[in-house]
């Protein structure tokens, strides 16, 4: 609880040049308008003077830039921590700000102008924009990236309440008690926003007694930014974003007090009545010096009080008359000025309240003040409310029945889910001191639009909630509705006789804004695989990329020295990402049968054979390899980033057919190395005994090798079209396996290579890379692997598909085509034949075995064959090409077979 | 959005556990003599029923015990009915 005088400064912070200083209770908006800080923001659109109105984070007018941030609310924001604030518009700077100039323009800015200014010419939107965004807003959008370290957390309660007032913590104390787990959570620190007196006791008191029952957690400074299916509550929290996933859910987020429009209603000294109180009675600041109060509750009479005794410890602030029902007017303290059954019709002043006046049997009678304290009723602050159409959420307080007593809200929050009361809860005794029919003011502050411009928009044709709310953006600014959407609702209720007319705006998530860094939480992070050599590649200088979710090698500084390596040399890879399999069991030789296009009945024990995966619609979407270990006992293997799709595949198979089949994923357990390069026999023969020899282990073959120790399968394969050999070893001796291999062969001059070595590599013999190469509707044929695919077996997935897309007439070919010169084209780049466009690059590199650029590309060719002679265009120019056939480098494979 | 999806292994667990793997297919039905296969293929493979009320659908547990399951599910309310 403040102290009277404010206490001691304990901390400052720096506001536009000025170091300002806060108490410990201090928010950013207290410490300012403690200062003297009287403009808070300027407007939207007309750039006019806001300054305090709600101080319970509902309204837009406190909006400012905190240490970077755009659009924080300052008023429930606290100063503790808090280093540099600006306001977010204004020019030269928001206190004297030239561009509010635009409030005399208005007439050449009614409502949807833009819409209907600055069409044409064409050329004037793009300018016109640049300007409006610079004028418009709430501050600039931070260039910088977060350093946010927000992670995310879950949690499974029996209930969420949201909300820490009477009836939140009633609510979540009566289901703690009932022996419910329960989440509370509030947006602020609770009771902070309550002048001490008996309610604050009370709320403190319940707050004890929550917080010492165990299955209670109670999260503070932490805001439900909605509620999704499931049911699920995101939660925002200083350090978490809380995944809150309850069985049911209470929302007791309170009300807002009525926003009155009335010309003048924005002027900085006009304050809701828990603003006002708020700033008295846990700040300790006066609002002003003369104020005037209007109301018509008993909440209202509460604030007057709490703002007398203020104003009484302040010598020169006084409450100098209050507007009140009559049926009120005997509740009013003594020795005020009672103005009975008045009503205010507009708030005078040029940048700050001077007077208002205020209308009583029927005389006007202007009272200089420069404080109007509004409390005319509530409203529900129900967006939670509205979002969620589930069972399982109930209301609670003053957001289903708004302005009910303490006892009522406590009640309400015990048997959340019983009937409610048929009593009136809404009390308000006799008519609002404000009128409804007022024909000027801001019925929204967020974008500026006044009752005038709503009548516009009517006269215009807008005559429904959703379309008013589109064509105003009523609704749509920064408080999302909260002040706004009672009078969008009146409105049209006072002109349309029809009963849809009025129905509230649709409630969508976030209920309040809501960081993108927020969002992000936990995110930061993804799931990465590691083979068991990346510390070795990080050591050696790699720079690792992502494929799939594996991080793997570049390249380690230099690719073409890599690609050399395999080329002239020996080099090594580690190929441990590729999905890796047993398939062994009875039916295992039929159910590869059956999801592979090519033949596996024949293959023979210790050969392999290259597959493509292909699913039901005969579209391509992984290739591996198939090995014939003996009967019915099989390994086989998936790209690295096919992998893990490629068991659910398998699996998905295996129980349709319902065949006899095991699967074992030994994508972690069997780590692989390619040893790659026309003396790749020379170096594994300096480490094992078995043999190696195109007779013993010959293209396709495999065989089980010992390598200095390490049992491995080594099977021949021909990716980088160079001699080479698969080790399938256990993980965790494949740092011994890898230190070997590099040892041995340091006379060979071995070293590993990467993925950028890799892939130019394979495109020298025109193997393709499925999802580089591919798109999602490839078939086999379209990329010329007709040999992979086995049309006269009985049956395969996709074959039916194949055969039907066979009857079509073939739209697209992958090519394979060359480019003379030093430099191929950019991948990516655009192909033209004959001044036509007719497709794109997907791989291109420049071959420095062959001397020219070699491409493959997607080529459209509706009628019969493609072009011959092909231009590429890209960034940096257009490049002649010539389609040939692939392989590029060493078409009959002689190395291969070496 | 998390739905809660009840896998016959490891009990009711979130959504984001699983991967979706469709609608469960009818059997496939033996040719009549005059069908044309090609067609019957086209629509098996890209019509879908899309059914409003409680149809089969198959899920992949990949968090957990990486097996397909057949779970019930009213696309209305989502709510899940448990192993079909």
């Amino acid at each position: 609880m403040a102290p009277a005088d404010g206490g001691p400064a304990s901390a400052a912070f720096d506001f536009e040049g000025r170091a300002i200083s806060s108490n410990a209770d201090d928010t950013i908006a207290s410490a300012l308008f403690r200062a003297g800080v009287r403009t808070f923001s300027r407007s939207f659109k007309y750039h006019r003077r806001r300054g305090l109105y709600c101080l319970t984070g509902d309204c837009p007018n406190c909006l400012m830039t905190v240490d970077g941030e755009p659009a924080v609310r300052t008023c429930v924001t606290p100063a503790a921590g808090v280093r540099r604030v600006t306001r977010g518009a204004g020019w030269p700077s928001a206190e004297r700000d030239a561009l509010s100039i635009l409030w005399r323009l208005r007439a050449l800015m009614p409502v949807g102008f833009y819409y209907k200014s600055m069409i044409r010419p064409r050329w004037v939107f793009p300018i016109a924009e640049r300007v409006i965004r610079r004028i418009a807003g709430l501050g600039p959008v931070p260039r910088t990236p977060s350093g946010s370290t927000k992670e995310r957390m879950n949690h499974h309660p029996d209930v969420v309440v949201i909300g820490g007032g009477i009836a939140g913590l009633s609510a979540a104390l009566a289901a703690a008690e009932g022996g419910e787990r329960v989440i509370l959570v509030e947006e602020g620190a609770i009771g902070e926003r309550i002048p001490p007196g008996a309610l604050r006791d009370r709320i403190a008191a319940l707050r004890d007694a929550l917080s010492r029952h165990p299955s209670a957690t109670i999260l503070e400074r932490a805001t439900a930014v909605g509620i999704f299916e499931g049911p699920l509550v995101p939660v925002v929290g200083d350090d978490l974003l809380h995944l809150v996933h309850p069985l049911r859910i209470v929302v007791a987020s309170g009300a807002v007090e009525r926003h009155a429009v009335f010309p003048g209603n924005d002027l900085p000294g006009v304050f809701l009545g828990r603003g006002a109180s708020r700033l008295a009675g846990v700040h300790g600041l006066t609002p002003g010096r003369a104020i005037v109060v209007a109301t018509s509750t008993l909440e209202g009479l509460q604030h007057l009080d709490v703002l007398r005794r203020h104003a009484g410890d302040q010598r020169d602030a006084t409450v100098v008359a209050v507007v009140v029902p009559a049926a009120l007017a005997s509740r009013v303290p003594a020795g005020i000025e009672v103005i009975a059954d008045g009503t205010v019709v507009e708030a005078l002043g040029s940048g700050a309240l001077h007077s208002v006046v205020i209308e009583a049997a029927g005389r006007r009678r202007t009272v200089p003040c420069d404080t109007l304290v509004l409390s005319t009723g509530l409203e529900p602050r129900d967006g939670l409310l509205r979002q969620a159409m589930l069972e399982s959420v109930r209301g609670a307080g003053d957001v289903t029945h708004p302005g009910c007593s303490e006892e009522e809200a406590e009640a309400s929050g015990r048997q959340t889910g019983a009937a409610a009361s048929t009593a009136d809860w809404n009390v308000t005794n006799g008519a609002p001191p404000t009128s409804p029919n007022a024909s000027g003011g801001f019925i929204c502050l967020c974008e500026d639009v006044s009752v005038t411009e709503f009548e516009h928009a009517w006269d215009e044709g807008y005559r429904s909630t959703e379309l008013l709310k589109r064509y105003s953006t009523v609704t749509m600014g920064a408080c999302q509705g909260a002040l706004c959407h009672a009078h969008l609702k009146a409105f049209i209720c006072r002109r349309s006789p029809t009963s849809w007319a009025g129905r509230p705006t649709t409630s969508r998530p976030p209920a309040r804004a809501i960081r993108l860094e927020d969002l992000a939480a936990g995110a930061r992070v993804p799931v990465e695989h590691h083979t068991s050599l990346h510390h070795r590649h990080v050591g050696d200088g790699a720079v690792m990329d992502w494929a799939g979710s594996w991080k793997r090698p570049s390249n380690y500084g230099d690719v073409e020295l890599e690609y050399w390596a395999v080329r002239r040399h020996v080099s090594l890879m580690d190929v441990s990402t590729l999905g890796k399999y047993r398939v062994a069991g009875p039916d295992a030789t039929a159910f590869l049968e059956h999801i592979y296009p090519c033949r596996v009945d024949d293959l023979k024990p210790w050969r392999s054979r290259y597959t493509l995966l292909l699913n039901e619609a005969g579209y391509l979407f992984d290739d591996g390899l198939v090995c014939k270990l003996g009967d019915g006992s099989y390994y086989v293997s998936f790209t690295s980033s096919g992998g893990d799709g490629a068991e659910s595949w398998l699996r998905e198979w295996a129980d349709a057919l319902r065949l006899r089949v095991h699967i074992a994923n030994m994508t972690a357990s069997r780590s692989a190395i390619n040893v790659a390069g026309p003396r790749a026999r020379e170096l594994l023969s300096r480490l094992t005994s078995d043999p190696l020899d195109a007779q013993a282990i010959p293209p396709g073959g495999l065989r089980e090798v010992v390598v200095d120790h390490v049992p491995c399968l080594a099977i021949r394969v021909g990716f980088v079209g160079e001699l080479s050999y698969e080790l399938h070893h256990p993980s965790r001796q494949s740092e011994t396996l890898w230190n070997s291999l590099l040892d041995a062969g340091r006379d060979l001059d071995v070293r590993p290579h990467g993925l950028d070595a890799l892939k130019l590599l394979r495109l020298e013999k025109g193997h393709i890379l499925i999802g580089q190469d591919t798109d999602f509707d490839t078939t086999p044929s379209k990329v010329g692997l007709d040999f992979a695919v086995k049309m006269n077996k009985p049956d395969f997935i996709g074959r039916t598909a194949l055969q039907r897309i066979a009857t079509l007439p073939r739209e697209r070919s992958l090519l394979s085509m060359t480019f003379a010169g030093k430099r191929a084209p950019e991948e990516g780049a655009q192909l033209f034949a004959a001044g036509a466009h007719i497709g794109n690059l997907t791989s291109s590199r420049f071959s420095p075995v062959l001397g020219c650029g070699i491409a493959l590309g997607w080529v459209r060719h509706p009628a019969g064959s493609p072009p011959a002679r092909i231009t590429a265009r890209d960034t940096l120019g257009e490049y002649e090409g010539v389609v040939t056939r692939g392989p590029f480098y060493d078409p009959k494979g002689e190395r291969l077979r070496a | 959005m998390t739905l809660k999806v009840i896998c016959p292994n490891c009990g009711p667990r979130y959504s984001t556990e699983f991967w979706f793997g469709g609608e469960v297919l009818p059997p496939e039905a033996p040719d009549a003599p005059n069908a044309d296969p090609l067609q019957a293929d086209f629509e098996r493979v890209w019509l879908r029923i899309n059914r409003s009320g409680v149809q089969g659908e198959r899920w992949f547990h990949h968090a957990g015990c990486r097996r397909w399951l057949i779970a019930e599910r009213d696309t209305r309310t989502n709510e899940f009915h448990g192993p079909g």
